[in-house]
């Protein structure tokens, strides 16, 4: 029943992306940078669901941290990896727009680089949890790492203020505004986005107690 | 050169659809990587989902065969 429904919310995810794709090639262009800025309706609503999963994997670390129940440690890595797909996804399609609105791939800017150090530091988190081999001890290094790599997170949120950066300041908080027919859609993109973010993180949670399972079968299978 | 581009008003108008067609290119590179990246994700995901089901029922098995 629970996997049927979480198929149900995927699909119904996919499907309102690719509704929305239709109604927001139909929208008219933006004036100063034309039919591309249209990206912004993948872009940004990637970038919020990696920054709530950082969020979620710093609060799912400390709940281990604090009591060391092992339903927090698959949760943070659940979030955490699904985190790092939207990461990798933003940085790609801020890499495409960036290629035709400033005529470059890439620019060390505080927004980008520490966008990137994000990156990396999930990344890094992923494989230290490959390196250790022991349960308790690779939940605990895990858990303390992801609270480290959370420094970076209002870094790159907030680098657009507080520093001067070639990435525009956010539309939303930064004095601009959308037509509201362009909020719609985007609002819906984000909402899809994060219902996808939820199915992919509730799937990888299943895989982790099939891990544990695993786990568990392999010491039966050692004590007889 | 071309006739087209002979014609200034004409021209213009040339220049501007070429304009708006590398900028539906760009767009559409934009959307159609951000579904790979994911898309990526989701077949990895699944993979990994069909390895651990595999290796359960192999250490189920093995456990069963041990108990005999």
């Amino acid at each position: 029943m629970r996997e049927k429904v979480l198929y149900a919310l995927g699909i119904g995810a996919i499907a309102i992306l690719v509704w929305n794709i239709n109604a927001i090639a139909r929208l008219p262009e933006e004036t100063q940078q034309g039919v591309t800025f249209k990206i912004i309706f993948f872009h940004v609503p990637m970038w919020i669901c990696a920054m709530t999963a950082a969020c979620a994997a710093l609060l799912a670390s400390v709940g281990f941290l604090a009591t060391k129940n092992f339903k927090f440690d698959a949760a943070a890595v659940a979030v955490t990896e699904v985190g790092l797909a939207f990461t990798s996804a933003g940085l790609v399609t801020g890499s495409i727009w960036g290629r035709e609105i400033w005529g470059i791939w890439w620019t060390w800017d505080a927004r980008l680089t520490s966008a990137l150090v994000c990156w990396l530091l999930y990344a890094g988190y992923l494989m230290l949890r490959k390196a250790v081999e022991d349960p308790t001890q690779r939940a605990t290094f895990a858990a303390v790492f992801s609270i480290f790599a959370f420094i970076d997170v209002p870094i790159v949120v907030f680098s657009i203020k507080w520093w001067r950066t070639q990435h525009p300041q956010p539309v939303f908080w930064g004095g601009g505004s959308f037509p509201p027919d362009w909020n719609l859609h985007f609002v819906w993109n984000m909402f899809a986005m994060l219902m996808l973010g939820v199915v992919m993180v509730a799937v990888r949670l299943r895989q982790e107690d099939a891990q544990r399972e695993i786990d568990a079968l392999r010491r039966t299978a050692h004590a007889l | 050169m071309h006739v087209i581009a002979q014609i200034p008003f004409l021209a213009q108008i040339a220049t501007q659809e070429e304009i708006l067609q590398h900028q539906y290119e760009y767009l559409s590179i934009g959307w159609t990587a951000a579904w790979v990246v994911l898309a990526v994700y989701v077949l990895m995901m699944v993979s990994r989902e069909r390895k651990l089901k595999r290796e359960i029922a192999g250490l189920k098995a093995m456990l069963e065969e041990r108990q005999k």
